[in-house]
Parts: structure tokens; C-alpha cells; sequence
């Protein structure tokens, strides 16, 4: 993925939020699931195929504190993650 | 342990009914449980609720899942859930349809098959006559679909000196990537065959002995959470720990030998939220009048269960002399019921003391 690209998350997904600081992305089709943190559930609730990623990552800034910088890189890299598991796709005709 | 705010998998005893009546069953014959099912509106709405908890897993059980006609309907409520199932059965009522059907919906992580021997004889001495030849046709139909299927074997008196054969039967004849065991144990139905069935500790040894070396031939093929292998397995390095004065185990010295509660939990055929489909009894509300959540997080039951690890073996006067109690974890809360009407004590099941009290020796332990 690229950082205009706005991921789509994959409808049959399921997000397990299990306690305040952990989570489970879990695709019942794959089984695949991946465990993320408060910071990998806000990107997840803000994909949405119309937020981009770089989008993603300004709301991810503002809404943490202690946010290095190149947090973006960061954002991509568990968007790509996602997307090779089948969790993300990328909206159509969306920039990038 | 933090409690984790929704269960992550359902045990779902969809059907009281079976049309199996196997000598071990430890799910029929239980004074403190009603036997009676509840109509598939029931069941959607549940699943309704356990896809808004974000549940990844329901295990179908019962009685005999097959047994209801409405199955698919209830596997489809399942799906469309956003959930993935599991199906405990014995086998005998899977035709080639419903085999298909399961494929199809790409959910199912394992259709699990009860075959207690490698013929007629021997499996159909708990199970009943033309159990076995009717098991093994509804698993091959099953594996022409490519599901995947899993195996219990329950060792009894019946089948525990056939096991080399059992082995031999399902993981060379018939393909399979693996099997699990377990043993009869003084539960349900068993209850009232426990001389017939269960084994003593000359035959424990001789399971123990046989399953570890069946395990060798079969790397990674032969699994079992309770029962002689995991016994043998966990004596082993109890004997050798005890021998070197080794220090406490880290789950050891307390009752931390379950932790399905922090995970799972279950329902009854007649709707009932239990703990496990072992502790039957201790009810903890009903589905779509009680808040699966709130249930999960409030229930005093499951707090109790929950507790257990902070519970000492010194506690228990059997196990305060005990030379291995540093390295023991106490083994399961159902067990332990059904032999002492306490769930917060030690099980006398995989008591290492036991077996060699009752006649065991430790060079019986491979």
C-alpha cells in the first residue's frame, strides 16, 4: 500500500476488543487473526475507503500522545500487514 | 489473570438428544441437568449476540448434533455471524449432503469424530452395534470434502490393549493428520459402568506405556490434554523434578490446572449459560434473557473457577505431604466435582500420589 492509498477494511472482519490496551482482528473466512494495540484499533476504525493512510496516520498523531516522528511509516507497515492477510483492501479509484 | 471482556469461543450443546447411548457418555445420566432442546429462533438470536461479543468460535455438541433437522440452519446462523464452528459428533449420521454442506461454507475448523478402536468389536462395545461401521462411513465422507476431521479416542477397558491397532487404523489407514485421547472417567453415564470401563492402575501403565510409544512412532500425531498420554507426559517430569529436588513449576503448588474459564464458556441444550459442559450444574443465567457479557464479566460462578490459581495444594490434606505438589497444578475443576462435589480442589483424576498409592510404581511411567 501507499500513503494516499485508503484502505477498505474487509466487511467480514471482526474486531475483539478485549481489554483497554489489546485487541484481535479476527477474519472467520481465513482464520487468520492478528493482535494490535489501541494505536492498530484507531488505524482499523478510521479505514473507512475514504481516509487515506497519511490521513490515518495525522488522526493517529493527534489522538496519542508520545507519536514519534515517521509514525507514518509505521501506519503503513501494519496496513500492509493487514492488506496481505486480506483485512484491508484499497478503495477503488482512490488516489495513489 | 485479566478477564478478557467477551469469551472467545462457545461451547453450544445444540441437542439433548442422540441416537447413541455409549457406555462412558459424561453427558447423559446427570440428576442436575433437564434434557430438552430449544427451537432455532432461540438459537439465532443467540448467535446474534455472540457475533455482536465478537465470539471466533462455536463448538456444535450435544447429545449429537446431526440429530437435528434444522443443522444447517443452525450452522448458517452461525456463519453469518461473522463466526467460525466446530462440530463434536459420532459420526454416524453424516451423509454425503450435509458433508457437502459443511465444505461450502468454509467455516468449519474441524469435524470431530469419536472412534474408540480399529474395528466393530472393540468400538462397538461402548457405543453400541454398527456404531463403528456407520462412524467411519460418515468421517470418509467428511474427508472426501475435505473437511477436516479429528478423532477422540476415550480409552477404556475395552480398547486399551488395542491401541497400537487404533493408531495404525487412523493414521495409516484411514489418512489422518493426527488424533487426540482421553480416558473414560467417573462422569455422567460412566458412573454407572465404572467397574466395566474405567482403568485401574495396572492398565493405566499399560495405556501410558503403549500411547508414549505410539507418540514416538507418530511425531506430533498423537495429542491429549487429559488421560494416560498427558498423564504420562506431565508424571514424567513431576518423577524427574521430585528426583533432583527441583524447585516449584511455575504453574505448580496450585489449582491452575484448567484455564478454559478465561476463554470459553458454554450452553446447555435447554439454553442455560454454564462454565463448561463438564460442570453442567452450575448454572450462571439463560441465553437471550441474560447478557452474555454481563454474564461472562459478573457471574460469582465463573469468579469462583477464575480463583482457583490463587488456591494452595497445602490447602488440601492429601496433597500437603505430597512429595510432588510443587510440580502439580491440580487437574480439572469437573473432575474434581464429579469425585468430591468440590470444584475448588485438586482432582483425584491425574493425581500422580494416587496412582502410585493405589498400586502404580514410577518405573510404570515412561
Amino acid at each position: 500500500m501507499k500513503l494516499d492509498d485508503a484502505p477498505v477494511p474487509n466487511p467480514v472482519v471482526v474486531l475483539r476488543e478485549e481489554s483497554d490496551d489489546w485487541a484481535i482482528l479476527f477474519n472467520p473466512d481465513t482464520s487468520a487473526a492478528v493482535g494490535t494495540n489501541p494505536v492498530g484499533v484507531e488505524i482499523w476504525k478510521q479505514a473507512d475507503g475514504t481516509r487515506s493512510l497519511r490521513d490515518i496516520a495525522a488522526t493517529v498523531a493527534r489522538r496519542f500522545s508520545n507519536v514519534p516522528e515517521g509514525a507514518s511509516g509505521e501506519v503503513l507497515s501494519f496496513a500492509d500487514e493487514l492488506a496481505r492477510d486480506g483485512f484491508f483492501g484499497v478503495a477503488e479509484g482512490a488516489e495513489g | 489473570m485479566r478477564v478478557i471482556r467477551t469469551p472467545r469461543y462457545v461451547d453450544v450443546e445444540i441437542t439433548a438428544a442422540c441416537n447413541q447411548r455409549c457406555s462412558y457418555c459424561y453427558f447423559f445420566d446427570n440428576p442436575e441437568v433437564p434434557y430438552h432442546d430449544l427451537p432455532l429462533g432461540e438459537w439465532l438470536s443467540f448467535f446474534e449476540e455472540l457475533g455482536r461479543c465478537g465470539v471466533m468460535r462455536v463448538t456444535l455438541q450435544g447429545g449429537e448434533p446431526f440429530m437435528r433437522g434444522d443443522l444447517r440452519e443452525v450452522i448458517s446462523g452461525v456463519v453469518e455471524n461473522r463466526m467460525r464452528f466446530a462440530v463434536l459428533s459420532n459420526g454416524t449420521l453424516i451423509d454425503d449432503s450435509m458433508a457437502a454442506f459443511i465444505a461450502r461454507t468454509n467455516r468449519c475448523d474441524q469435524v470431530q469424530v469419536s472412534v474408540d478402536g480399529p474395528c466393530a468389536r472393540i468400538h462397538d462395545a461402548t457405543r453400541g452395534r454398527g456404531s463403528f461401521d456407520a462412524a467411519i462411513a460418515g468421517l470418509k465422507r467428511l474427508q472426501s470434502h475435505s473437511i477436516p476431521v479429528g478423532v477422540r479416542v476415550t480409552i477404556s477397558r475395552h480398547n486399551v490393549g488395542h491401541l497400537e491397532e487404533t493408531a495404525r487404523f487412523l493414521l495409516e489407514d484411514l489418512g489422518l493428520a493426527r488424533f487426540g485421547t482421553n480416558s473414560a472417567g467417573y462422569i455422567g453415564t460412566c458412573r454407572r459402568h465404572a467397574d466395566e470401563l474405567l482403568l485401574d492402575p495396572a492398565l493405566h501403565a499399560e495405556a501410558m506405556q503403549a500411547l508414549v510409544r505410539i507418540a514416538g512412532r507418530y511425531p506430533g500425531r498423537v495429542l491429549a490434554n487429559a488421560g494416560p498420554l498427558a498423564d504420562a507426559l506431565t508424571w514424567r517430569k513431576m518423577l524427574d523434578a521430585a528426583g533432583c529436588g527441583a524447585g516449584t513449576f511455575d504453574d505448580g503448588g496450585r489449582l491452575t490446572g484448567c484455564g478454559c474459564h478465561f476463554t470459553t464458556c458454554a450452553v446447555r441444550a435447554d439454553g442455560v449459560i454454564i462454565p463448561c459442559v463438564l460442570l453442567a450444574h452450575m448454572e450462571m443465567g439463560r441465553i437471550n434473557k441474560d447478557s452474555l457479557e454481563a454474564v461472562w464479566n459478573n457471574s460469582p460462578v465463573l469468579a469462583e473457577l477464575r480463583s482457583r490459581s490463587s488456591i494452595e495444594l497445602k490447602d488440601f490434606e492429601y496433597c500437603r505431604a505430597c512429595l510432588y505438589s510443587p510440580y502439580c497444578t491440580g487437574s480439572c475443576p469437573a473432575m474434581a466435582y464429579t469425585q468430591s462435589r468440590r470444584v475448588n480442589a485438586p482432582s483425584p483424576d491425574g493425581c500422580l500420589r494416587r496412582f502410585l498409592d493405589s498400586g502404580g510404581r514410577p518405573e510404570d511411567i515412561p
